[in-house]
């Protein structure tokens, strides 16, 4: 979390200060919401590869915080394909989840495919 | 007539992007960062790295596209500063459209834009709209982070 607190600039307290964190509602650090999303990207990318990267969407909600220690486990299921004149729009469910399979992140994210 | 607060310094007392915000005072439409970045390789390695992205394939790392989240972090970068995001803050929604690749080495410029700021029970919502362009001025992100922070902790 810290590589990320530097690579982001994120250095809020909650993630990166353990005294601080102790004192807070979640009596530990937690992860940066953006870190975890980062798994989403990455599993979109891997599946639709360049597309990814020139129609990407993605719209998330952070539902429970990620510990450090913490396994997750990223998900996604095509719910719908869109025939366009861009191309074949694919959407999806995303969902991260821990390993107790409490919902960490839920949301949705789309992909345009060049036909 | 009080002139229109736009942008983030306006509302930091001594004018400069150092002192506390009134979080209640801001008003949407103000410009709450606007800054300018080069996406090196090393920021974008270190990217990387923190996030174990697998997905940098050997034709994009070849072409030097830069994964798409890292991005995103850049452009909150920032939101987190220029806004001073208060320890308790928590960031609870994301939306965001990548429009077109970003090489490594790219000159790339960030504005980010309260759209909302509103107060619900004990907690202060604000969502800032972001904007990346590249070196031809051309969209490469847009996105919408939803942020939620105690508003006792909104005066500091």
């Amino acid at each position: 979390m810290l590589l990320y607190a530097e690579a982001s600039g994120d250095f809020n307290p909650i993630h990166v200060n353990k005294e601080f964190a102790e004192k807070s509602q979640f009596g530990r650090n937690i992860a940066h919401g953006m870190m975890v999303a980062a798994t989403i990207s990455e599993s979109m990318s891997l599946t639709f590869g360049k597309s990814w990267h020139h129609s990407g969407k993605v719209k998330i909600r952070f539902r429970s915080p990620a510990y450090p220690g913490d396994t997750i486990t990223t998900s996604g299921q095509i719910q719908k394909m869109v025939l366009s004149e861009e191309g074949t729009e694919v959407r999806c469910s995303v969902l991260v989840t821990n390993q107790a399979g409490e919902t960490i992140i839920s949301g949705s994210s789309s992909v345009i495919i060049s036909n | 007539m009080a002139s229109k607060k736009t942008d983030i310094s306006s509302y930091i007392p001594d004018g400069k992007h150092s002192g506390s915000i009134n979080y209640g005072e801001l008003e949407v439409g103000t410009v709450v960062s606007q800054q300018s970045y080069i996406l090196d390789k090393k920021s974008v390695q270190i990217y990387i790295s923190a996030v174990k992205d697998t997905s940098v394939q050997p034709e994009t790392s070849a072409s030097n596209i830069a994964p798409p989240m890292s991005i995103a972090a850049l452009s909150l970068r920032g939101v987190v500063n220029d806004l001073k995001i208060p320890g308790g803050t928590l960031h609870i929604g994301q939306e965001l459209s990548f429009l077109k690749p970003v090489r490594v080495g790219m000159h790339l410029e960030c504005v980010a834009i309260l759209s909302s700021n509103s107060v619900r029970g004990e907690y202060r919502f604000m969502v800032v709209d972001l904007n990346v362009k590249d070196d031809l001025n051309d969209h490469v992100m847009k996105g919408k982070s939803t942020i939620m922070l105690p508003v006792d902790i909104s005066v500091q």
